[in-house]
C-alpha cells in the first residue's frame, strides 16, 4: 500500500515536470543555444587541432556524446534550485504532509529531471545532425544512448537534491553547484581521452560518472564500440543506487 | 463529542536547548472550528507541525483520530489536509492542474478526479479562473487554492497555518465562507493558527490561547471575554454640575463621595474617575446601568453621555499572551 502510494507520487512529480515544460518552453530552448556553440564554434576550431587522439573520428562527432551530456547534466545539477525554491514556499512541507514516503518525493523528483534531460537532448540532436555528425543509425543504440542520458541526469538530478538538502538556500546552493560544474566536465572524458590527462585528474576521471555516460553514449552513437557499455550502465546504476539512498536519507534535514 | 485531536503533555525541544512546546495539553472536538492564538514564538507552528507529522515531539502524546502523530504517521496523513503559512502552489501550471498533481498525488481514482477537482474548485469559487496559469492569480485566489488543494481528499482535519495573513477583509471573508460551507457539508473538524482576533472571534467554536510552549486558557470566544472582566460602563458626569453644586466642597471632594457611594452598590466591581468621565466595571451592564444613574441623580449630578465596553478577544490575548514588552525588541508586532 505504502509502496502504490510512493509509485503514484513518482509519477506525480513526472507529470508536473511535463506540464512545467509545457507550459514554458523557452527554457529548453534557451539552454539549448550553448550546447550547439560548442559543437558549432568550439567543436569547428579545435576539430583543426590534430593532436587529440580520437581514433579516427571527427572531432565534432567526437564531442556530441560529451555535449550533450553536458547540456542535460548542468540542468540536472541545477535541479536542486527548484527544491530549494520549493523549500522557501511552503510546497515541500505539503508534499510531506502526502501520504507517501519521503523517498518518493526524492526519487520522484530525480526522475522527473531525467525525463526533462531526455527532452532537452531531443532538441540538440537534430541540430548535431545539421551540423553534420554521423550518428550510427541504429534505433536500439539511440535508444540505449538515451536511456543512458536519462539515468545519469536522474542521479546528478538526486545529487543536486542531497547538496539543496544540505545547502537550504539559494546563495550557498548556487556557490556548490558552480564548483562542482567545471570539474565534472573537464575531469571527464567528454572533451579528450583520459589518457591524456595528468595521472592525478584521471583518478578523478575514474570516478567521475560522467565518463561512463559518456563512454557509453559515444559507444552507442558514434564509434559503434560497444564493448565497454554493459561495464558503462553497471557504474551508472551503482551511482543512481547509492546517490538515490544517500539523498533520500538526507532529504529529512531540508525541512528541520 | 468525540474529539478530533488529542493531545498530552506534548513538549518539543530543539536542538537540546529550545523549548518549543512545554507540555501541551489540547483536546480539539471533532466537527469544530478551532482557533489557536499565540504570540511569535510561542510554539503555534510547532505544535501544527507535529500534528501534520513533519517533525516528532519530543516527548508527549498527539492523536488524531485515535493514530498516533508519530506511530500511525501514514494514516494520519491520509485524514488531514494541510495549508503551510507560505505559498504552497506550483505557480507555473494553472490551478487545475495543481489540483490535479494533488490528485494524483493522493490517488484519486481516474473515474472520480474531474468531479473532484471541479467539486473543490466550486467550494472554494474557482471555477472561472481554474485554468488559468497561477502566477495571475491574486494572494486571495491562491489561498483559496491551496485550501481547494487539501479540501480534495475530503480530510477529516483540516490544519490551516495563519490562513488569512496577508489577504485583504474581503478575501479573508470570502476564504472563510467557503471554508464554513465546507465544513458544514462534510463535518470536517479544522484546526486553525491566527494571528487575527476577529477571526477567531467570528469563526471558531472553540479557541486556545498559547504562550510559551503552554496552552494558558481554552474555551469559547465569549467564554474567554467573560472570563476577562464584565462589562465597563463610562460615564461623562456633566462638569459644571461638579463645580457649582456644593460650593463649600471642592471637586476632588465630591469626586470621592461619589466613588464612595457607587462603590458601595454590591453589583459593582471597580470603578475610577479620570477627567469627569467615570468607569464603573460591573457584570452586568443592562442591570447596573439604571441603577448607578439613580445615584448619580441622587446626588444631582447629570451626565452627559455614557458608553458601555465589553472586553474583546484582544483584550483576552493581551491578557494571557501579553509580554509585548518583550517581543517588541525583535521587532515583533501584533498582527491585530
Amino acid at each position: 500500500m505504502a509502496f502504490n502510494d510512493s509509485l503514484r507520487e513518482m509519477f506525480a512529480m513526472i507529470e508536473l515536470e511535463m506540464r512545467r515544460l509545457r507550459h514554458d518552453r523557452t527554457e529548453i530552448y534557451t539552454r539549448a543555444v550553448q550546447p550547439i556553440l560548442w559543437l558549432a564554434v568550439y567543436g569547428t576550431v579545435m576539430s583543426h587541432v590534430r593532436d587529440i587522439p580520437t581514433n579516427g573520428i571527427p572531432y565534432i562527432d567526437y564531442i556530441t556524446p560529451g555535449v550533450l551530456l553536458q547540456s542535460t547534466i548542468f540542468v540536472s545539477v541545477f535541479y536542486g534550485l527548484t527544491i530549494v525554491w520549493e523549500r522557501e514556499t511552503g510546497i515541500l512541507k505539503r508534499l510531506l504532509v502526502a501520504p507517501a514516503s519521503r523517498y518518493a518525493t526524492v526519487i520522484g523528483r530525480a526522475i522527473a529531471s531525467g525525463v526533462r534531460a531526455v527532452v532537452q537532448a531531443l532538441i540538440i540532436f537534430p541540430v548535431a545532425i545539421l551540423l553534420g555528425v554521423k550518428f550510427i543509425a541504429n534505433p536500439i543504440y539511440i535508444l540505449a544512448a538515451f536511456l543512458m542520458l536519462f539515468m545519469v541526469s536522474g542521479g546528478f538530478a538526486a545529487l543536486s537534491i542531497f547538496v539543496a538538502s544540505l545547502m537550504k538556500t539559494r546563495e550557498r546552493f548556487m556557490g556548490i553547484g558552480q564548483a562542482m560544474i567545471m570539474p565534472l566536465f573537464f575531469a571527464s572524458n567528454a572533451l579528450y581521452p583520459i589518457t591524456l590527462m595528468p595521472p592525478f585528474l584521471q583518478s578523478i576521471a575514474v570516478l567521475n560518472p560522467l565518463t561512463y555516460a559518456v563512454d557509453a553514449v559515444r559507444g552507442l552513437m558514434i564509434s559503434g564500440d560497444v564493448a565497454n557499455v554493459p561495464v558503462d550502465f553497471m557504474a551508472v546504476i551503482a551511482f543512481d543506487g547509492v546517490i538515490f539512498i544517500v539523498a533520500s536519507i538526507s532529504f529529512r534535514k531540508i525541512i528541520e | 463529542m468525540a474529539s478530533a485531536i488529542d493531545i498530552r503533555q506534548l513538549t518539543k525541544v530543539y536542538d537540546g536547548k529550545v523549548n518549543a512546546l512545554n507540555g501541551v495539553d489540547l483536546t480539539v472536538k471533532a466537527a469544530s472550528i478551532f482557533a489557536l492564538l499565540g504570540p511569535n514564538g510561542s510554539g503555534k507552528t510547532t505544535l501544527m507541525r507535529i500534528l501534520t507529522t513533519q517533525i516528532h515531539p519530543t516527548m508527549g502524546l498527539a492523536r488524531a483520530f485515535h493514530y498516533d502523530v508519530v506511530k500511525d504517521d501514514d494514516q494520519v496523513r491520509k485524514i488531514i489536509g494541510y495549508v503551510p503559512q507560505e505559498m504552497s502552489v506550483w505557480t507555473d501550471i494553472t490551478g487545475f492542474e495543481n489540483l490535479l498533481i494533488y490528485a494524483k498525488i493522493y490517488g484519486v481514482s481516474s473515474v472520480q478526479r474531474k468531479k473532484v477537482i471541479w467539486d473543490a474548485l466550486q467550494n472554494m469559487g474557482l471555477e472561472d479562473v481554474a485554468n488559468g496559469p497561477v502566477k495571475k492569480y491574486s494572494g486571495g485566489m491562491i489561498r483559496r487554492l491551496e485550501i481547494a488543494c487539501a479540501l480534495l481528499i475530503k480530510p477529516k482535519i483540516l490544519f490551516l497555518d495563519e490562513p488569512t495573513l496577508g489577504l485583504d477583509p474581503s478575501a479573508r471573508k470570502a476564504v472563510w465562507e467557503n471554508l464554513r460551507s465546507f465544513k458544514k457539508e462534510f463535518g470536517t473538524t479544522v484546526f486553525f493558527n491566527t494571528h487575527y482576533m476577529d477571526e477567531a472571534d467570528l469563526y471558531s467554536d472553540e479557541v486556545a490561547i498559547i504562550n510559551q510552549g503552554k496552552i494558558v486558557k481554552t474555551g469559547t470566544a465569549s467564554e474567554l471575554k467573560r472570563s476577562l472582566h464584565g462589562e465597563i460602563i463610562s460615564f461623562c458626569l456633566a462638569n459644571n454640575r461638579i463645580n457649582s453644586m456644593h460650593s463649600s466642597a471642592t471637586p476632588l471632594r465630591l469626586e470621592y463621595e461619589i466613588l464612595t457611594k457607587i462603590r458601595a452598590l454590591n453589583f459593582v466591581d471597580d470603578v475610577t474617575i479620570h477627567d469627569c468621565v467615570m468607569d464603573v466595571t460591573v457584570e452586568n451592564g443592562e442591570f447596573a446601568m439604571p441603577l448607578i444613574i439613580d445615584v448619580l441623580r441622587s446626588e444631582g449630578i447629570s451626565l452627559e453621555w455614557i458608553r458601555s465596553t465589553r472586553p474583546t478577544l484582544d483584550d483576552v490575548f493581551l491578557k494571557y499572551a501579553g509580554m509585548r514588552h518583550m517581543q517588541d525588541q525583535s521587532g515583533y508586532h501584533y498582527g491585530i
